[in-house]
């Protein structure tokens, strides 16, 4: 045991003191930041202003000033808008009434403002027709329509119709308000031991974000460690090592020190994430981006099956390095290994969607599939403990047959140079004393 | 006192056997060739000294004991196939193996520092072997074949690639283990180094023992059956019922005798021919000259057909 000791701190050790541990543990993270605060800051401060101008043919002003209010009353935050608008609404909407009278040709004026349109792309314009405010389609021009903010202006004329209507039906301003109050629909989840939580969107969010996570660290992971054994069998080092300590010792001593590298940098980023959460990102909730809780027993399960799918790939590239002479052939003969950790990332949408389903239930029990998609199921409909304590159970056994067949086709791999061997030879491998 | 013995070792792989029925002892404090041409079965049953392999029938048995990892750190390899981590700097890596063959950190840290120095490699304690020509690197791992003060050492071709002055250095090192009452297992295709430095030998063809004994010994169960001439002259009388096979090196010639010829017909032709003879010597086969008699199944002369066996 002493000698696993050893060998799990010198490759602990030559890991952690690169400079590449240090900059990717520290640029990861930045990066993960990015892609998160980016599109949220382009999506509440990215619209900027926004200059209409209103073909107005309704004949009725009363429209216009109702449409100009309730845009002003979205871009502030304030009054009865909805969570999406806080959101996307940062667009600051400015209206222009151009009257159209009813002797003005509104299509010669339409296109005026299209060949206008077509040069700046700040000047756009709305078309309200004179149909009366119980048939009115207006119609908007722009030359960015696939905007988000365009919901907000769509949702503003459709208040400041509804609220004329209602007006117009006889109700004062106070009770129009007291009608039109929207509603917000409160999504509870039921966990498996029948509590209530409140749940819904976010809940996909840290699921998708955990099996990605475990994706891309067991196969970043376990690549490290198939090119540590390649390393270590083409500057012809293992027959000094193995001279010391066996070699399944030698193998498991690399599987464990790496994953502690993975601890490691992983244990870093939680921190830094759990830091700018704190600080950082609470000011997004403060502003209605729904940020996820995350519940303990749900990061316990994130770390157990990090490890498991860590160890039961680690060790079957450790197998795949030792059976290879160079980083070229290597890329061929760990596709299969890879693929295993693949599949889950090409069906979790089917999971993801029916994520109870017998079928959903078989595929996360798969050893290979469960640190991913057993994982992505417990975050998103908390399933009943026999089948998560099932899949561990199952992944446990699997790693133990894989750590035996490895460590045996292992020993006899590392000494083997030249012609990479078949699948009958490895067959023979396993039973050399 | 027997150090290592191995009793009707085999080793097979799927249908090769790479070793079959091997026995050989070596003596505590000597120094032991095993020679053998490339493919012969010598790393297999190095491997199976280190218990790297374990046998598939016969025993391995050193110091009194069956081969064990407890064994394994009384033991030091230096292996044919060897190398350093690339991104370690030298002192850590040093440190690692002493500590994998069971030092402690600090014992390890000194006994680095003294080797380093005897070695004349101090300087580069801290480099990576990047920094280090592969001579450096060999001394390196020689040390790491050395660092726990092993009762015995197993070196396989450990000159390669050295220049003189460092193969002379490492030579001398060997010996002053020897002095100590190490014992060495020696491996090497070079015979010149296996003349100098080896009391006992055990050829090996085939995966098994053709030849073995004491060197001085084996040698001379061959007799003296070649000639060392020196000469000027023609060649033509070499060419001749009297002489077996020739090797004209550019300063002399070794020849050795056809069965039952006698040296002085030999001198006598070579005068005849006009040759100016400067020496004329009649010695003991070399070494070199029996490894290629033995291995290419030749006859070296009468006595050598019949294998000798030491048991």
């Amino acid at each position: 045991m002493n000698k696993v000791l050893i060998i799990i701190k010198r490759e602990y050790l030559v890991r952690v003191r690169t400079r590449a541990f240090l900059i990717s543990t520290i640029v990861t993270p930045l990066l993960m930041l990015a892609l998160i605060i980016v599109p949220i800051f382009f999506a509440t401060r990215g619209g900027g202003d926004r200059h209409v101008t209103v073909l107005d043919a309704s004949g009725d002003a009363e429209l216009f000033d109702a449409i100009n209010r309730s845009l002003q009353a979205r871009a502030g935050f304030g009054g009865e808008s909805d969570r999406r608008d806080e959101l996307l609404g940062q667009t600051r909407y400015t209206l222009t009434r151009r009257v159209v009278a009813t002797s003005d040709d509104l299509e010669a004026l339409k296109l005026e403002y299209q060949e206008r349109a077509a040069k700046d792309p700040d000047s756009t314009y709305l078309v309200l027709r004179g149909d009366g405010l119980d048939n009115i389609t207006p119609e908007y021009y722009a030359k960015n329509t696939s905007d988000f903010s365009i919901d907000t202006l769509e949702r503003a004329i459709n208040d400041a119709v509804s609220t004329l209507r209602l007006k117009r039906a006889g109700l004062n301003q106070s009770q129009i308000a007291a009608y039109t109050r929207r509603v917000n629909l409160k999504t509870n989840k039921i966990t498996a031991s029948g509590e209530v939580r409140e749940g819904g969107r976010a809940d996909f969010v840290v699921a998708f974000i955990m099996l990605f996570f475990i994706y891309i660290s067991v196969l970043l992971y376990g690549m490290f460690v198939m090119r540590g054994v390649i390393e270590e069998k083409t500057s012809r080092i293992v027959e000094i090592v193995i001279s010391s300590v066996k070699p399944a010792q030698m193998m498991l001593g690399k599987v464990i020190g790496i994953g502690l590298v993975g601890l490691t940098q992983i244990g870093l980023w939680a921190l830094s994430a759990f830091l700018l959460t704190t600080v950082g990102v609470s000011s997004f909730s403060s502003r209605g981006v729904p940020m996820p809780s995350v519940p303990l027993s749900l990061l316990v399960y994130f770390v157990v099956f990090f490890v498991l799918g860590y160890f039961l790939f680690a060790t079957l590239y450790a197998l795949v390095g030792s059976t290879v002479s160079s980083e070229e052939e290597a890329q061929q003969a760990q596709m299969p290994v890879t693929m295993l950790l693949v599949v889950p990332m090409l069906i979790f949408n089917m999971i993801i969607a029916n994520p109870t389903s017998s079928a959903s239930v078989a595929v996360s029990m798969v050893p290979f599939f469960a640190p991913t998609l057993m994982m992505m199921r417990i975050a998103v409909v908390n399933p009943p403990l026999w089948q998560i304590l099932g899949s561990i159970a199952i992944m446990l056994a699997t790693i133990l047959g894989c750590v035996w067949i490895a460590a045996r086709i292992y020993r006899v791999g590392i000494l083997m140079y030249g012609k990479r061997p078949s699948i009958a030879e490895l067959g023979r491998w396993l039973r050399y004393s | 006192m027997n150090v290592i013995e191995l009793r009707n070792v085999t080793k097979r792989f799927d249908e090769f056997v790479a070793v079959r029925d091997l026995s050989f002892e070596v003596r505590q404090g000597a120094i032991f060739g095993l020679l053998g041409p490339n493919g012969a079965g010598k790393t297999t049953t190095i491997r199976m000294i280190v218990n790297i392999f374990a046998p598939d029938e016969g025993e391995v048995v050193v110091m009194g004991e069956h081969v064990s990892p407890e064994l394994q750190s009384r033991i030091g390899y230096l292996p044919e196939e060897r190398g350093l981590y690339k991104k370690m700097k030298i002192g850590d890596q040093l440190l690692f193996f002493a500590n994998l063959k069971g030092l402690k950190s600090a014992e390890a840290s000194t006994r680095v520092d003294d080797w380093l120095d005897r070695l004349e490699l101090s300087d580069w304690k801290n480099k990576k072997p990047s920094d280090l020509s592969k001579g450096m690197q060999q001394k390196i791992q020689f040390i790491a074949s050395v660092i726990h003060d092993p009762d015995v050492l197993i070196f396989d071709e450990p000159f390669t690639g050295l220049d003189p002055v460092s193969a002379n250095l490492l030579k001398s090192v060997i010996l002053d283990l020897k002095k100590r009452g190490k014992t060495v297992i020696f491996s090497t295709h070079q015979m010149e180094q296996v003349e100098q430095i080896c009391d006992d030998i055990c050829l090996i063809n085939h995966a098994t023992r053709v030849l073995s004994g004491g060197l001085k010994e084996v040698k001379r169960r061959y007799g003296k059956n070649t000639v060392i001439l020196d000469y000027e002259g023609p060649d033509s009388f070499l060419a001749d019922d009297l002489v077996k096979r020739h090797n004209r090196f550019p300063n002399y010639s070794e020849i050795l005798l056809a069965d039952g010829a006698d040296a002085q017909e030999v001198l006598k032709r070579a005068l005849a021919a006009g040759a100016r003879v400067n020496r004329f010597e009649l010695v003991e086969p070399s070494l070199n000259e029996i490894f290629i008699e033995t291995v290419t199944g030749k006859d070296l002369g009468a006595h050598a057909a019949r294998v000798p066996n030491t048991e």
